[in-house]
Parts: C-alpha cells; structure tokens; sequence
C-alpha cells in the first residue's frame, strides 16, 4: 500500500513538472529508454550529471559578471554549454531562459545578463529540487520493491 | 544500385543474407560501409559488433549518446575531445571502429576539424562521421556533408535519429 502511494506520488510530481513546462518530451525519451533497456540508475545518472555541470556553469558565470571588464563572448559560450546540456536532459524551462540569455549577451548587456542569470539560477534551483524529490521516491518505491533494483 | 557494383563479392554476400537489406538497402546504396559490412559477422550479430566512438565535451550528453546507441546494440567508447579521439584512432587504441559520432562545437579541436583529419587519412578515411549540433546552421551542414560526413545530427539527439543510422550504416 506505501509503495503504491509513492508511485502516486511520483506520478503527480512527473506530471506537474510536465504541465509546468519544467522538462519536455527529451525528458520523457531518456524515461523510456531507461524502461525499454532495464537499466533503472540511468535517468537519475543523467540528472545528476546535469546537476553538477548546470551548478558549476552558473558559478563560474557568476564569477565572470562580476569582473570590471566582462567578456561577453567567454560568458556567452557558458550560456551555450548550459542550453545544451538542458536540452539534453529535457530541462526545458532552463533551456529557454538561456536562449533569452543569449540575447544579452549579444547585446553586451551587463545588466541584461545580471537579470538573466538571477532567472536561471532561480529556474535551475527550482528544477534540481523537483529532481531530487523524484530520486528519493524513485528509491523508496526501489526499496518496497527489491527486484526492480 | 551502380554503387553495388563496387563493392567486393564477399561485402555483397553479407547484404544479401540480412534480413532488413532488402526492405532498406536502396537510401544507402551510394555509402561507402564496405569495411563495415566485410568486419561485421552476418544479421542481428552484426549490429552488436559494431563500434561506436562517440566524441562530445558535455557530460550529460556523452551519457544520453552512449545510453541512445547501447540501446541500439552498438558497442560505445566516449571521449571528452576530438584531440584525445584523433590520438586513441591513429594510435590505434580504440581498433575496429565502425563509426564516429561527433559534437561540433567542442573547445580545441571542433567536430569539423576531427571530420577533416579523419578524411584526409589514409587510414581512417573509410571511417563514417557523423555530426551532431545543437544549432541549425544550413551552411555549417553544407559544410560538412561537403567534407564527407555521414549524417549530420540535431541535438537533442533522439533514438528515432539512430536507428535511422543504424538502418543505413551496418
């Protein structure tokens, strides 16, 4: 009955970040690959390497924006890692705001860029959240469940 | 079907025998797999003896790449950079690679630059290169197709892209 419940659980936390816009269907191809091959580790594998790059990535383009001359082409192309690594997740709201990031830096926009950092760190840190939630259920329900493992 | 006519006797023999050849061999008639075909033993064997190199700079998507094709029964090596992939291919350390799967913007060496050297190699040349970028730049495909690549690839890479390829490069 408990692990029937996390499920539920899990089920309505996947479909709201779907409706939220938060992961699209890349999202759901990496779900299904995971189902299709019997490798359950390697969507939480991906998400978690995804966690890591974003986090450093925003770092160090924190750290750029804070120079007194910023180098716009070196922040641009973090911007460019982050939407890629995003759009490989599914991490589709994070992917967007870095399109609009691009813009700005482009523009060689200081403020712009300040602006958009705050957004896609507040997008990011929303996101790594969900995700965390979704493995601590993934592995309650795992271990309700011994064979799934 | 004039393409057929090229390839040696024993690469024929392996076509013919494949279950899916008959059905999908016309789209990739014109590309050079002879080394392909000739390495690779006959039917669904000859899927899970191919070898994939698989280049990209990003973590997470060297993951999604390696996960895609061992889904598709290829046998994966990743690298982080078209350096190290160029060193591992002419040292000979990574033997038996039937294709490599490439990011084009990487720092260092790009994508394209590998695809160049690989072509211009006597001994890699026959190697298929496929790329793969997240932007859709027409000229930047023109470019490399003009170079010899294989297929070029928009990211995210889907599993629908590579059974595509691995109906065409076998």
């Amino acid at each position: 009955m408990a692990a029937a419940a996390l499920r539920d659980q899990l089920t309505a936390l996947l479909s709201s970040m779907f409706s939220q816009g938060l992961v699209d269907e890349q999202f759901q191809q990496l779900q299904m690959l995971q189902d299709e091959g019997g490798t359950p580790g390697f969507v939480s594998e991906v998400v978690t390497l995804f966690c890591d790059d974003a986090d450093r990535i925003i770092n160090e383009i924190a750290t750029l924006l804070e120079q007194p001359v910023v180098n716009f082409d070196k922040v641009d192309a973090y911007v460019h890692q982050l939407k890629g690594s995003s759009a490989s997740v599914g991490a589709q709201k994070v992917k967007f705001t870095c399109m609009q990031f691009r813009q700005f830096c482009q523009d060689k926009s200081r403020d712009g860029c300040l602006m958009a950092l705050a957004v896609v760190r507040n997008d990011f840190y929303d996101l790594r959240n969900k995700f965390q939630t979704m493995l601590q259920l993934e592995q309650q329900i795992q271990a309700y469940d011994p064979k799934q493992q | 079907m004039a393409a057929a006519a090229q390839a040696p006797a024993a690469a024929k023999v392996v076509v013919a025998t494949s279950p899916r050849a008959g059905g999908g061999g016309g789209g990739g008639g014109d590309r050079k797999v002879v080394p392909v075909v000739v390495a690779a033993a006959a039917g669904d064997e000859a899927q899970s003896e191919m070898h994939v190199l698989a280049v990209d700079d990003s973590s997470v998507d060297r993951a999604v790449i390696a996960k895609i094709l061992r889904s598709s029964k290829y046998r994966v090596t990743t690298v982080e950079s078209a350096t190290r992939a160029l060193e591992l291919l002419c040292l000979g350390l990574v033997p038996n690679v039937n294709m490599i799967i490439t990011d084009y913007w990487m720092p260092g060496m790009t994508g394209y630059e590998l695809l160049k050297r690989v072509k211009e190699s006597s001994q890699l040349k026959e190697i298929p290169v496929v790329i793969m970028s997240s932007e859709n730049v027409p000229n930047r495909i023109s470019r490399c197709l003009e170079e010899g690549a294989e297929d070029f690839l928009l990211k995210p890479v889907r599993p629908s892209d590579v059974s595509r390829l691995c109906s065409r490069i076998r």
